[in-house]
C-alpha cells in the first residue's frame, strides 16, 4: 500500500489531458478524412445532378503556377503593343573536364508564354547554339558532367535583380550530376558506413542465433554497458561528420545507434541470466531474459534492408539512374525521373492517408455514436472503395490541381497526384482497418477497462497494436493497387517525357511541376512505334514490380511482427 | 410476497439484508435493462469488507450482470440501463458524473476467461501501475514482484518474466489476471465464475489464493459450483430470474435456507 500511496498524488491531470489530447486529435484526424471523402462525393455530384450540363471542369494547364524560374527576366523591354523589344540574351557556358570548352548560346526571348526548350550539356559540348524561350518561362540547362558549368550572361536584358539593383543571376554554377546514390560506379559509402552494416547484420546474428563462443566473449564487456553505449555514440557522431550528412550516413549512424542499442540489451540479459545461475549457452533462456528482442530484431532487420538497398544502388545501373531519354537510342534511356516520380508520389500518399484513414476508422469504429449520419458515412466509405480510379483523378484535378473554388492550384505536380492517391487509398484503408479493430476481442477491452483505462488508453494500448497486423495488410493492399494506377494520373497530368529529377514540393513552392510515374513511362513508351521502346517497357515493368516486392517485403516484416508480438 | 413465473413460486427481492462488521458497497434497488428486457428487479445487496462474497444462481439470473454493475463494466454495453444506487462509502457509484477511472481503480475486476493482455508477464502485471502513477524502475519492480507473490505465482515466472502473458498455462493466465488486479491496489476484487474454464488443481489453487486475499481484499465471487461458494465464502446470495432471492451467511443458506426455492437449487433440484 505505502509505495502505491506515494505514487498516487502525482497523476490526474496528465491522464485527463492527454485523454483529451488524444481523443481530439483522433476526432480531428477522422473529420479530415471524412471532409475529404465528403468533398470527393460532392464533386462527383456536383457537375452531373447540380449543375447539369452547364457544368464543366476548366483545363488543368490554365493553372500552371508562373513563378520561380532558373532564369527569369522580370523586367523585359515591352512595346506599345505588348511584345517584346531588345537584344538577344547571350550566355556563355564554360568548363574544364580535362578538355576546356566554352560555348556560347543565344537565347531569344518572345511574347509566347510558356515556350520553352532545354539545354544539354555533356562531354561533346552544348546540345544547341540558339534557343527560343517565352515570356514567363522557365528553362532548364542539364549536365551530365561531373564538374561545374560556370554560366556568364554576356549582353541582354537584366535577369531578376536583388534588392540593390544588380543582378541576381550574374554568373552562376551548375555542378555536376549530383547524385547521392553513386558516383560514377564506384561506391559513395564510407569504409565507416559499410563498417556500419556489417555489424548490424552481425548482431542481428548474435541475437537471433546461438552462438555461444561469440556469446562468451561478448559477456566479459559485462559491467561496461556505459563504455559499449558511448562508444556505439561516438562511432555515430563520426560516421556522420565523415559522411558529411549524406542520407547513407544518417543510415550509418543509424546502424552504429542499434548495434549499441542491441549489445547493452544483450549484456543486460546475459547478466540477468547469470544472476539466475544459468548459463549464457542456455540460448532458449537468453532470449527470454533480452528485453524486447522482438522489437530490436524487427527495427535492425528493417534497418538493414533498407542499408541494403543501398548497395546495389551504388552499381552504375544506367537503366534506373540515367535520366536522358534520346529519341534515336532507346537502349541509352534511363528511368531515373519516373523512378523517383513512383517514390515520391507513394510516400506523399501514404503520409497522407495512412495517418487520416486509421484515425477515420478508429473514429468510426470506436467513438462514433451510430447515427443516420454515421451509417450514411459509413455507407458512402463502403462505396467509394469500389469507384473506378479514374473518377478519382478526376477529383485530384478539381480539387488538387486546379485553382479557383475549392482547388488548391498545386498544379500537375508530384504534391497533387500523391495527395490523389492518398485520397484514392484512403477508403480501402478504412475499410480493412475498421474490420481488423471489430475483431479485436471484446474480453481484451475489458480486461482494459477493468484496471482503469480511458477509452483513449484502452484504443491506444490495446484495441491498436492487436488490430495493428489487419490494418498492415489493408495499406499494404491499398499501397499496391495504387502503385500500379496510371488513370489517374493521366487525368492529374503525368508528363510523358521528364529529363530532370522530380521536386516533391515543387506545387508549393513554385518549381518545375513536371514529373512522371513508372505506369506513365510504361504506358508512353509502349504508344512508341519503334520496338525498342517495347523492350524498355518491359524492362520498366519488371522495376515496377521489383520496388512493389521490395515496399511489400517491409510491410510485411512489419506485419508479422505486430503478428508475433501477439501469437508467440 | 411472491410471484409466479414460470411455473415456479418466485419471491420477491429480499430487504433483510443483516451482516456483522463494516459494509464496503451497497447495492440498494438495482433494476436493469436490456433494451426492454429487465434482467434485475429491485435488487439489493450489502458487500461485508473483507469478506467473501458470493453469488449463486441458474445461469441467465442476473449474477454477472450485478456484478458487472459494480464498477460499471455494463456502461461498455449501449443497450444497458439501469435504475438504483449503488454505494462505496461516500461515493456514489451509480452517479452519472462518477470517475470512472477511480471507481474501476478501486474495484478490480477478474473475469471468467483468463484474459491477458498479449504483453510480457511483466507488463501485465506493471500495466495498469503505469498508468495509474509514474513509478520508477525500481519501485515498479517491487511492485511486479509483490504482486505476483501475492497472486502465488512468482515462483513459476520468475525467470521468464519477459515471455508473453498468453503463453501461460490458463490456471497460471488467470492467477496473472489476478496479480493484474492486485498490482493496482483495489479495495474490492470482483471476480466473475474464475474458476469455470481451470481444471481441479488450478481451481484449488484460485480458491486458497482468494481465501489469502481476503485478508487485503473485499472479494465478490460468482460462481456456478455451490461447493465452491461454500468452501471461499462467508456471504452467499441466492439469484433467480433477476431477483435476490435470499441472502445470508453461508453456513446458513447452505444449512437451513429460508426459501424453498433455494432448498431446491442448492439440493440441486432445478437450475
Amino acid at each position: 500500500m505505502k509505495d502505491i500511496d506515494r505514487l498516487k498524488k502525482r497523476n490526474r491531470a496528465r491522464r485527463d489531458l492527454m485523454e483529451r489530447a488524444g481523443s481530439t486529435g483522433l476526432a480531428l484526424s477522422g473529420l479530415i478524412g471524412l471532409l475529404f471523402l465528403t468533398v470527393l462525393v460532392w464533386q462527383i455530384a456536383k457537375p452531373t445532378f447540380i449543375d447539369g450540363e452547364s457544368g464543366q471542369i476548366e483545363s488543368a494547364s490554365e493553372f500552371i503556377p508562373v513563378s520561380d524560374y532558373i532564369l527569369k527576366w522580370d523586367h523585359p523591354t515591352v512595346d506599345d503593343n505588348g511584345d517584346l523589344i531588345g537584344d538577344a540574351v547571350v550566355l556563355e557556358l564554360s568548363w574544364n573536364d580535362g578538355n576546356p570548352q566554352t560555348h556560347e548560346i543565344t537565347i531569344t526571348v518572345t511574347g509566347e508564354r510558356g515556350l520553352s526548350e532545354d539545354i544539354i550539356v555533356d562531354s561533346s559540348g552544348v546540345s544547341t547554339n540558339a534557343v527560343e524561350v517565352g515570356k514567363k518561362t522557365k528553362f532548364y540547362l542539364l549536365s551530365s558532367l561531373e564538374v561545374p558549368v560556370e554560366v556568364k550572361q554576356l549582353s541582354g536584358p537584366v535577369p531578376a535583380a536583388d534588392p540593390t539593383g544588380a543582378p541576381a543571376v550574374g554568373a552562376f554554377v551548375i555542378s555536376g550530376d549530383v547524385d547521392v546514390l553513386m558516383t560514377d560506379g564506384t561506391l559513395v559509402s564510407t569504409p565507416l558506413e559499410i563498417a556500419a552494416w556489417i555489424a548490424l547484420l552481425g548482431v542481428i546474428l548474435l541475437i537471433s542465433v546461438p552462438m555461444p563462443k561469440i556469446l562468451g566473449r561478448i559477456e566479459r564487456l559485462g559491467g561496461k554497458e556505459r563504455a559499449v553505449k558511448y562508444g556505439a555514440y561516438a562511432l555515430a557522431t563520426t560516421t556522420l561528420v565523415v559522411g558529411t550528412f549524406t542520407l547513407d550516413a544518417w543510415l550509418g549512424a543509424l546502424c552504429w545507434f542499434m548495434v549499441g542499442a542491441i549489445l547493452v540489451r544483450l549484456l543486460e540479459g546475459l547478466t540477468r541470466l547469470r544472476n539466475q545461475g544459468r548459463d549464457p549457452t542456455q540460448f532458449d533462456r537468453l532470449k527470454h531474459s533480452i528485453t524486447n528482442r522482438e522489437g530490436l530484431l524487427m527495427w535492425a532487420r528493417m534497418l538493414f534492408v533498407f542499408s541494403a538497398l543501398f548497395i546495389p544502388l551504388a552499381i552504375n545501373i544506367p537503366f534506373l539512374t540515367e535520366r536522358y531519354q534520346d529519341i534515336f537510342i532507346p537502349y541509352a534511356s534511363g528511368i531515373r525521373s519516373a523512378f523517383f516520380g513512383t517514390i515520391w508520389v507513394m510516400t506523399i500518399a501514404m503520409l497522407v492517408s495512412m495517418p487520416i484513414s486509421i484515425g477515420a476508422a478508429i473514429y468510426l469504429e470506436e467513438y462514433a455514436k451510430p447515427t443516420r449520419t454515421t451509417k450514411l458515412i459509413q455507407a458512402l466509405v463502403t462505396n467509394l472503395a469500389g469507384v473506378p480510379s479514374i473518377v478519382f483523378g478526376m477529383f485530384g484535378l478539381a480539387i488538387f490541381v486546379k485553382q479557383g473554388g475549392v482547388g488548391l492550384g498545386l498544379g500537375p505536380s508530384i504534391l497533387a497526384a500523391g495527395l490523389t492517391m492518398g485520397v484514392m487509398a484512403m477508403p480501402i484503408i478504412v475499410l480493412a482497418s475498421q474490420e481488423a479493430l471489430r475483431s479485436v476481442p471484446r474480453s481484451l477491452r475489458e480486461s482494459a477497462y477493468g484496471v482503469g483505462c480511458t477509452q483513449w488508453q484502452v484504443t491506444r494500448d490495446h484495441v491498436l497494436p492487436s488490430a495493428m497486423p489487419g490494418i498492415m495488410t489493408g495499406s499494404i493492399l491499398a499501397m499496391s493497387r495504387i502503385m500500379g494506377e496510371a488513370a489517374p494520373l493521366v487525368v492529374v497530368g503525368a508528363a510523358a517525357l521528364v529529363l530532370f529529377d522530380p521536386e516533391p514540393l515543387a506545387g508549393l513552392t513554385g518549381g518545375n511541376v513536371n514529373f512522371t510515374v513508372i505506369p506513365i513511362q510504361i504506358y508512353f513508351w509502349t504508344s512508341e512505334p519503334e520496338h525498342a521502346w517495347h523492350s524498355m517497357a518491359a524492362a520498366a515493368s519488371i522495376t515496377l514490380i521489383v520496388l512493389l516486392a521490395a515496399m511489400n517485403s517491409v510491410a510485411i516484416i512489419l506485419r508479422e511482427h505486430f503478428r508475433r508480438r501477439l501469437n508467440p | 410476497m411472491s410471484e409466479e413465473i414460470g411455473g415456479e413460486l418466485v419471491p420477491n427481492s429480499t430487504r433483510e439484508l443483516d451482516i456483522d462488521g463494516e459494509i464496503d458497497v451497497m447495492i440498494e434497488d438495482l433494476d436493469l435493462w436490456y433494451s426492454s428486457n429487465q434482467a434485475l428487479h429491485g435488487v439489493s445487496l450489502p458487500i461485508a469488507k473483507n469478506r467473501v462474497t458470493a453469488l449463486i444462481g441458474p445461469s441467465g439470473c442476473g449474477k454477472s450482470t450485478l456484478l458487472r454493475t459494480i464498477n460499471r463494466m455494463n456502461d461498455l454495453i449501449p443497450i444497458c440501463r439501469y435504475e438504483g444506487k449503488i454505494t462505496k462509502g461516500d461515493v456514489v457509484i451509480t452517479d452519472k458524473g462518477a470517475d470512472l477511472v477511480e471507481l474501476r481503480k478501486s474495484i478490480g475486476m477478474v473475469f471468467q476467461r483468463p484474459n491477458p493482455f498479449p504483453k510480457s508477464i511483466y507488463d501485465n502485471v506493471a500495466y495498469g501501475v503505469r498508468l495509474h502513477h509514474q513509478p520508477t524502475r525500481e519501485e515498479l519492480d517491487r511492485i511486479v514482484e509483490k504482486s505476483l507473490n501475492r497472486a502465488a505465482i512468482w515462483n513459476e515466472v520468475a525467470d521468464r518474466l519477459h515471455d508473453l502473458g498468453t503463453s501461460l498455462s490458463g490456471g497460471q493466465q488467470q492467477r496473472l489476471c489476478i496479480a493484474r488486479t492486485i498490482a493496482i491496489e483495489p479495495d474490492i476484487i470482483l471476480m466473475d465464475e474464475p474458476c469455470s474454464a481451470l481444471d481441479p488443481i488450478a481451481t484449488a489453487a484460485i480458491e486458497e489464493l482468494i481465501l489469502e486475499l481476503k485478508k487485503d481484499f473485499t472479494v465478490v465471487i460468482v460462481t456456478h459450483s455451490m461447493s465452491q461458494a461454500a468452501r471461499v465464502s462467508d456471504y452467499t446470495g441466492f439469484m433467480y430470474l433477476g431477483r435476490m432471492v435470499e441472502f445470508n451467511k453461508t453456513e446458513k443458506i447452505f444449512s437451513e435456507p429460508d426459501q424453498e426455492l433455494t432448498k431446491r437449487y442448492i439440493t440441486g433440484r432445478f437450475g
